[in-house]
């Protein structure tokens, strides 16, 4: 879910885009040396950029009866690294505010910060985790996306906690409200997505050549 | 909404040849005014004049507009109702100031989300990189960008083609079968897009390729009594915004 245009005040888009700024220069160096090292890998990263937009615009069906989209994060961070997600994720962003009405220019950096940055960082850091106390790799899979899309949500409801508290019980009341709507909601799509994570990879290791886990290993170093 | 939709109507818009620079200033200019002054009246007068060039001056049909405008404003309706009800010890009740504020926020994100969807059906995104190049952004990055564009149509293409193929399959019968053909379709895109990738990158390199596609460009230049116009109505409206 995206934080639409005009949604928050001026200074907290701001702070948004400073915070964002650090992981998405980072990810801009580190995408640089790729490029700088192997130069074919711009047109495989731009592949990628644009794979996780045609993912984000694809339905899945949710358990609530009502359909939804993938985010791809947690696909996104254990396949490219986050680093570069963060990078990947603000042009995804950007295109989507731009050619889908999804999202906005003001909001660009907080949802950067919820999407590229803390979904890709918790799937990435829950599928390490997972893989070094030897949980199987589906299991590991199912639990990087799930949570790193949940993540993603959590985070967008205290990021409009915060710029909307309540008047009586303050920044706990707005989260607990936004994060019934926002967060709550997203469980069952949230389990969805993990579950199409791990039929996606499971599919994937038994066709693809090693192009993706090449650029994986370029990608996370 | 399909992925071209937004796109295509900007290239085809009566806008689509006015300097970048002008459309560049008149809608990121009045989104910050939107997000910066008291949404009433600010806001308001932003919503307004944005409406009237929209209708007025691009004429953007109102069909299209209202397909676009739909889901921001479904979402902002939604986002309005948390501001109406407040969380107390006795549980939840009716914000006393409730009212007011949804109805701030609601100008405040509308004013923005008209400024957003005016640049985005009259400037294409391809014509937005190139001048966040001209801005000084890393060649690399705009040009992975633009790159994400190209290949955003064209994956997105595969994507509805696999789509419609396992819906006349029965692939969307259930649920489960639902989810199971959609992760079908990711793990046969991203196989597809690498090798695109691939293909056009021997491709290019055979041409002597470097890292840069520059191509002519014949886009008017910015005139400055117009940019000089929409500053200082940009002023009067952050003028007029503040209340007294």
């Amino acid at each position: 879910m995206h934080i639409m245009e005009g949604y928050l005040p001026a200074a907290q888009c701001a702070a948004w885009y400073a915070a964002t700024a650090p992981f998405v220069v980072a990810g801009a160096i580190r995408l640089r040396r790729i490029i700088a090292e192997r130069p074919e890998a711009r047109m495989t990263l731009a592949a990628a950029g644009a794979f996780a937009f045609v993912l984000s615009a694809l339905k899945i069906p949710s358990v609530t009866g009502s359909c939804s989209h993938p985010t791809g994060t947690g696909l996104g961070a254990v396949v490219f690294g986050p680093a570069v997600m963060s990078v990947l994720g603000v042009i995804v962003l950007l295109f989507q505010a731009l050619l889908l009405a999804h999202g906005g220019l003001t909001t660009l950096g907080a949802n950067a910060f919820s999407m590229a940055v803390v979904g890709p960082w918790v799937a990435w850091g829950i599928w390490r985790a997972g893989r070094a106390v030897g949980l199987g790799a589906s299991v590991t899979i199912f639990l990087a996306a799930a949570l790193g899309d949940l993540a993603t949500y959590v985070f967008t409801s205290f990021q409009l906690a915060l710029a909307y508290p309540d008047a009586v019980s303050g920044f706990a009341g707005a989260m607990a409200k936004f994060a019934s709507i926002f967060a709550l909601t997203q469980i069952p799509l949230a389990i969805a997505e993990g579950l199409l994570t791990v039929v996606v990879i499971d599919a994937l290791a038994g066709k693809t050549d090693n192009k993706v886990a090449v650029l994986a290993g370029e990608a996370r170093g | 909404m399909s992925i071209g939709v937004i796109d295509r109507a900007a290239s085809l818009s009566r806008w689509r040849h006015r300097p970048l620079a002008e459309k560049a200033l008149l809608t990121l200019g009045f989104l910050i005014v939107a997000v910066s002054v008291p949404p009433w009246p600010g806001a308001a007068v932003v919503a307004l004049v944005i409406l009237a060039v929209t209708f007025g001056a691009a004429r953007v049909p109102l069909g299209l507009w209202l397909s676009v405008a739909a889901l921001p404003l479904g979402f902002m309706a939604s986002g309005a109702v948390v501001l109406l009800v407040q969380v107390g010890p006795e549980g939840l009740g009716l914000a006393p100031h409730g009212l007011q504020d949804a109805a701030a926020l609601c100008l405040r994100a509308m004013a923005a989300t008209f400024c957003l969807i005016l640049l985005s059906l009259t400037t294409p995104a391809a014509d937005l990189m190139a001048g966040l190049r001209r801005l000084g952004l890393p060649a690399e990055i705009v040009e992975i960008a633009l790159l994400t564009y190209r290949f955003t149509f064209l994956i997105g293409e595969s994507a509805v083609a696999m789509t419609h193929a396992q819906s006349a399959r029965l692939g969307h019968r259930t649920n489960r079968l639902w989810l199971r053909s959609t992760a079908l379709v990711i793990a046969g895109l991203l196989p597809r897009a690498m090798d695109r990738a691939r293909r056009l990158e021997t491709g290019m390199a055979a041409r002597g390729w470097s890292g840069e596609m520059r191509v002519l460009s014949d886009r008017p230049a910015a005139s400055w009594p117009v940019l000089a116009g929409i500053a200082v109505v940009q002023i009067l409206v952050l003028a007029l915004g503040w209340p007294a």
